[in-house]
């Protein structure tokens, strides 16, 4: 995917003025996920689940090379054939060989962030392959032609009736049809692709180093579907994702649906060890692709490589109250979100990316919410802080923040500043010319200055609190 | 190979000064005595139908479901007892018949082996997976501390297949089953 994170400000601006049902459908099904979440927390010893899931992590990532090597062996002993890829190339590379030596004319894939990053359905169409993705909400962005909005709940941005209005002119169903309805005929259409393709694509959430175990997480069961009829199975697994151990999962698999969904475990979990073995059903041949694709980059950075220990539960997507108002798209890369604006300029380069980390009130409800207390407000300044050094960020942020500062450091100013402004309140005019203010003024009333200083008013409250 | 190498490559250049982090030791759980309320009652809330019955009772509820079907598909390690119905094809089986590996009771799931097969578990509607009463693990810890030796592929199933991706509504049997039953067999 071309990333489009540098246009975030317009897009966002865009969004919310054009779609403002996506704002409506955004927000109402991140606080479901998030209440599900707060209560799944709620049931377990939250911390020490956490605590122990980000030191598993940190110890997989402090010894990365030794665990990948030990998961390649496994797999190959397995019967799996391993592959590595420094990006896009390598991959498309195996997948042409694959799609010409199998002679695929119709591939199923799961649901998967990584495939997106690779590009990888533009590049199977492109070979004449018909690619479905078989996740219900990422069947309905694929219909769209759009990305996904969110890293788990891909279509969540799309109205009811935004989804019948796709059906009734794709499949002429009712306008009004019942979700129920509209399921049923995304069955049958990919009930016949999963019986009739030859490769089933997917991604992994995690690759048990000691087993050589790969292990996938979904609710729906076209996971189990796509990785289980096709007589080839290519998984793409980014290096991030091994964990040491097969009881790991114990603590992980709970753990991340628990953050995503606020599930004890997803309805289904595969756990794939390799081909099917003798008189076994299966598929014949099994791929597993090692991707880095800009990972070994951030694991150098000394400041931002705890981004790695993501596992794309979605669940700081959810609690973030800026992601709320415009879902993922806007954020012009395949991770949206507060951990988008925190991984995409690790990925990507933070020219490419600029913008992002600055998309977040750094209100922590992200690092609060994420099962690996990855330090997500700490990160958005350091990504910040290298756009000011870098001059990425524009010259009056460098200026007003080095103002503000001199008026918050010294109480005698901050007090004749705040009064001069109450005496003087900005006219509407003049804001529409000021800097930074124009933004911030479009689709909003005029800024008034409270009548009454806020140190005035603190006064009060301690007076009252000590008199009373 | 060449990909292989510069990427261990850079990794280990990247990890050269880094700290080493420590894993820690697995966690010790407190136990339920017996899992088997626990494992029927995490069913029930993941939206399957549990029950507890000896043979005898395992098949007249096999027997029930079955009524007015045309026939079912079976897993491999289903006994030739558990068979009422004439064995059709997964895809055209309105029943799939599964014999579960273990069960695990902190999720109220059953784990179902590549062994007993793979298209039984998923294409029929409803799912009817036997369980042996002493195969009910406590925790997920436990269960995979004895199955170290994991079959090519170990389903775990927790309910029903669903997706709310239509509006936030939830829908049932997607792609797979929309409805699972367990018999746990005494």
């Amino acid at each position: 995917m071309r990333a489009k994170a540098k246009r975030y400000p317009k897009e966002a601006a865009r969004l919310l003025r054009e779609r403002p049902s996506v704002r409506e459908a955004v927000t109402g099904a991140t606080l479901h996920f998030e209440r599900n979440r707060l209560r799944a927390y709620g049931e377990i010893d939250t911390e020490a689940w956490r605590e122990r899931a980000r030191r598993v992590k940190d110890h997989v990532l402090t010894h990365l090379d030794h665990y990948l090597e030990l998961a390649e062996g496994r797999l190959r002993e397995n019967g799996v054939q391993v592959h590595w890829a420094e990006g896009p190339e390598e991959a498309h590379r195996l997948l042409r060989e694959v799609v010409a030596r199998h002679g695929v004319r119709r591939a199923v894939k799961a649901k998967s962030m990584l495939t997106e990053e690779l590009g990888v359905n533009p590049l199977l169409e492109s070979l004449g392959v018909e690619v479905y993705e078989t996740d219900l909400g990422e069947y309905l962005i694929q219909l769209l032609g759009e990305p996904p909005s969110h890293i788990v709940g891909p279509a969540i941005h799309l109205t009811l009736k935004e989804i019948q209005e796709l059906f009734h002119g794709r499949f002429g169903t009712p306008p009004d049809a019942p979700p129920e309805a509209l399921a049923q005929v995304a069955r049958r259409v990919l009930r016949e692709a999963f019986l009739t393709a030859e490769l089933g694509i997917s991604g992994a959430n995690f690759l048990v180093a000691e087993t050589g175990t790969l292990a996938l997480m979904e609710n729906e069961g076209n996971i189990r579907l796509s990785t289980s009829l096709p007589k080839v199975h290519v998984a793409f697994v980014g290096i991030e994702k091994l964990l040491p151990r097969l009881q790991d999962l114990a603590l992980f698999l709970p753990l991340t649906a628990r953050a995503a969904t606020g599930q004890r475990l997803s309805t289904f979990v595969s756990l794939l060890q390799g081909p099917a073995r003798e008189g076994e059903e299966g598929p014949e041949e099994v791929h597993v692709v090692l991707v880095d694709h800009g990972r070994t980059a951030l694991l150098a950075d000394p400041e931002a490589w705890e981004v790695l220990r993501c596992l794309r539960c979605g669940a700081c997507l959810n609690a973030c109250p800026v992601y709320r108002q415009t879902g993922g798209h806007p954020y012009g890369y395949v991770y949206s979100g507060p951990i988008g604006a925190v991984l995409d300029p690790g990925l990507l380069g933070l020219e490419e990316a600029y913008p992002l980390p600055y998309a977040s009130t750094l209100c922590g409800a992200c690092q609060e919410a994420c099962p690996v207390k990855i330090p997500i407000p700490r990160l958005l300044l350091t990504w910040r802080h290298r756009a000011v050094e870098e001059g990425l960020a524009p010259a009056w942020e460098r200026g007003a923040i080095g103002a503000f500062a001199r008026v918050m450091g010294s109480p005698a100013l901050y007090r004749l500043l705040s009064k001069a402004l109450r005496g003087l309140p900005l006219p509407q005019e003049l804001q529409v010319y000021l800097p930074v203010l124009k933004a911030w003024a479009e689709g909003r009333g005029p800024l008034r200055p409270s009548p009454r200083p806020f140190h005035e008013l603190w006064k009060e409250i301690k007076e009252e609190a000590r008199g009373g | 190979m060449e990909a292989r190498a510069r990427i261990l490559a850079r990794i280990r250049k990247a990890l050269k000064e880094r700290p080493k982090a420590l894993l820690p030791e697995l966690p010790h759980h407190a136990l339920p005595a017996d899992p088997l309320d626990l494992f029927l009652r995490r069913l029930a809330e993941n939206g399957a139908e549990g029950r507890l019955l000896d043979q005898e009772g395992a098949l007249a509820l096999l027997r029930e479901l079955a009524q007015g079907l045309p026939g079912a598909a079976y897993g491999r390690g289903v006994p030739e007892g558990f068979r009422p119905l004439p064995e059709l094809p997964p895809e055209e089986a309105p029943l799939g018949v599964s014999w579960a590996l273990f069960a695990v009771a902190e999720t109220g799931s059953v784990a179902l082996s590549s062994e007993d097969g793979r298209k039984a578990q998923l294409l029929p509607p409803t799912h009817l997976v036997l369980v042996e009463r002493e195969r009910v693990y406590p925790t997920l810890l436990e269960a995979f501390q004895d199955h170290k030796a994991l079959p090519s592929a170990l389903g775990l199933h927790s309910g029903p297949s669903k997706s709310a991706d239509i509006g936030q509504v939830m829908v049932k049997g997607v792609h797979g089953p929309g409805r699972l039953w367990v018999v746990v067999l005494t």
